[in-house]
């Protein structure tokens, strides 16, 4: 019953991304200015792969899940919020669409990558997989929690230096977590984007020489994506149900605004 | 007739906001394929009672049934059911005319093949055909609510509820918007549920109901409403009211007081019946016409 709605909102995401050129673009020139500039200082800059990886799913996750907050007071959520389709289904279709934006950003940048040459042949595909599905699920699943909760993000600027910057920097992305200082390995340790990056070093994109060092079991890495991802939408569904049925939403919506 | 014959019913229904009643305990009985106009100004309870009737919000007492199911426990047969025109329009400005309708009919789990043959009715009979590829941004505000109207009735809803459908249009594009609406009715036989704040617009509807303060003050056919109040209002429009009031009100009836007019409710032609030499220099203008819905809802309202 629902496969039709979900592809109404999984092709508009896309044609979005397809229809904003700069969007995509800077989605590839940040992580290769990360990797080619930043990593000119470290011995192999190829430790960074998962990391600027990792980058491109994370903004494109949630820079299209955090979307929703715009749309709140949009024509797009009156569409959906009038359809026949439960309102916590509204947070689950939007989480898909971003996962899927993210998905189209990271396998552009992974053809970038393989072209310059910092993807091994000795790649585990399947983990690799795992890890891009995983990461950018889960990453949608967080903008997904902000933007249930958020009428405050004014702008891009806002969500970057509120949300996504911490996520970023506060994980394994640019150092090995077991290297950290305490205080940032705990925060680390708690950062759930920090499992999705060390999924994607597990699957060795650089070769198993130069790989960076996973912290963890891949196993752990799945339960944390997984569980996280699970808690997250639950929690984003049911508060976006409550704003709808308790009226809020509705009356953002309904106010009347310059056409 | 029983309520699932009937395609929208309310019983008491009723908003409260905090201390403020927004609907207080309105009764509806609408047949299938009703015109029907909500009638009332800013802020009397129309757009809370639409969105009651279309699920968007809970009732806070009372019950209502749209196309036989309840709206508060059955929400989504109901929203099956329906079709809602916004005041603000529910269009994505970035998407093309055709794609935001293809985006509404996948919505509501239609074919391709059945949003492609709609798609293509809906923007002839709106005149849109051309526009088919042009994105919602650059549309005009009459063709974007035209547009938006489409999108509303693209999966062929037993109910369309309007909410205030010309409201912000020129006139020219709110004589389109009715035109419109009434090919609708005429092709896909809906019952449509209107509100408007400009009442003199209603009168096509099959029934009115006026809306004051939340409560339903009168409803009927709007050209019986009209015709009761009477052949002709007469304006005299004066600095002194209440002198005048009284001084006419043995030959005219009671006076109602609108701005610096004062309304006489007349049922033959009575121009005659005001001299000069009686209103002296007390009226600077006098004026006689036929009365409108505007004129049974101040009269209601007095």
């Amino acid at each position: 019953m629902t496969a039709r709605p979900m592809i109404a909102v999984l092709e508009r995401e896309a044609l979005k991304l397809l229809r904003q050129r700069g969007r995509l673009l800077s989605a590839m020139v940040r992580p290769l200015l990360w990797l080619l500039v930043i990593g000119a200082g470290f011995k192999a800059q190829t430790f960074l792969v998962p990391g600027v990886l990792g980058m491109t799913l994370l903004f494109g996750a949630m820079l299209a899940a955090l979307s929703t907050v715009y749309d709140k007071e949009s024509g797009v959520m009156r569409m959906l919020v009038i359809a026949p389709l439960a309102h916590y289904w509204i947070a689950l279709a939007k989480t898909l669409g971003a996962t899927l934006a993210a998905l189209v950003q990271a396998l552009m940048l992974l053809v970038l990558l393989a072209l310059l040459g910092y993807v091994s042949s000795q790649v585990s595909l399947w983990l690799l997989a795992v890890g891009l599905l995983g990461t950018a699920f889960a990453c949608a699943s967080l903008g997904m929690l902000v933007a249930a909760w958020s009428r405050t993000l004014e702008n891009y600027a806002t969500m970057m230096n509120l949300v996504i910057f911490p996520v970023f920097f506060l994980s394994g992305s640019l150092y090995p977590v077991q290297q950290l200082p305490a205080v940032l390995r705990l925060i680390a340790t708690l950062n759930p984007y920090t499992y999705g990056v060390d999924l994607l070093k597990h699957a060795g994109l650089a070769g198993p020489a130069v790989a960076a060092v996973p912290d963890f079991e891949v196993g752990l890495d799945l339960v944390v994506l997984i569980g996280f991802s699970a808690a997250a939408l639950t929690v984003a569904g049911v508060r976006f149900s409550r704003d709808a049925a308790t009226e809020p939403l509705v009356h953002r919506l309904a106010r009347k605004q310059s056409d | 007739m029983n309520r699932p014959a009937l395609a929208i019913s309310a019983e008491r229904l009723t908003k409260r906001y905090g201390e403020t009643l927004a609907v207080a305990g309105v009764d509806l009985a609408i047949a299938p394929g009703r015109f029907f106009g909500l009638l009332g100004p800013n802020g009397a309870g129309k757009t809370s009672t639409i969105h009651m009737l279309s699920t968007l919000i809970r009732p806070t007492s009372g019950a209502a049934w749209v196309a036989g199911s309840a709206v508060s426990t059955q929400q989504l047969a109901v929203r099956r059911a329906i079709g809602v025109v916004f005041q603000d329009p529910a269009l994505d400005r970035t998407l093309t005319v055709a794609e935001n309708l293809r985006f509404a009919g996948l919505l509501n789990s239609l074919s391709r093949a059945a949003i492609r043959e709609r798609s293509a009715e809906l923007l002839e009979l709106f005149g849109l055909s051309e526009r088919r590829d042009v994105p919602v941004a650059a549309l005009s505000g009459g063709m974007r609510r035209a547009l938006d109207i489409a999108r509303g009735v693209i999966h062929r809803p037993q109910v369309l509820f309007l909410d205030e459908p010309t409201i912000g249009l020129d006139v020219p594009n709110r004589r389109a918007i009715w035109r419109h609406i009434g090919r609708l009715r005429s092709e896909l036989g809906i019952t449509v549920f209107l509100t408007t704040h400009y009442l003199e617009e209603a009168i096509d509807c099959d029934e009115v109901a006026f809306l004051s303060s939340g409560r339903i003050v009168r409803s009927g056919s709007p050209r019986a409403l009209v015709e009761q109040l009477g052949t002709h209002i007469i304006e005299v429009e004066t600095d002194r009211r209440a002198e005048l009031a009284e001084q006419l009100a043995p030959r005219l009836g009671e006076a109602l007081i609108d701005g610096d007019c004062l309304h006489f409710r007349c049922h033959s032609a009575t121009a005659d019946l005001l001299s000069q030499a009686e209103l002296g220099s007390k009226a600077r203008a006098v004026r006689w016409r036929r009365p409108n819905l505007n004129d049974v809802f101040l009269w209601v309202t007095r």
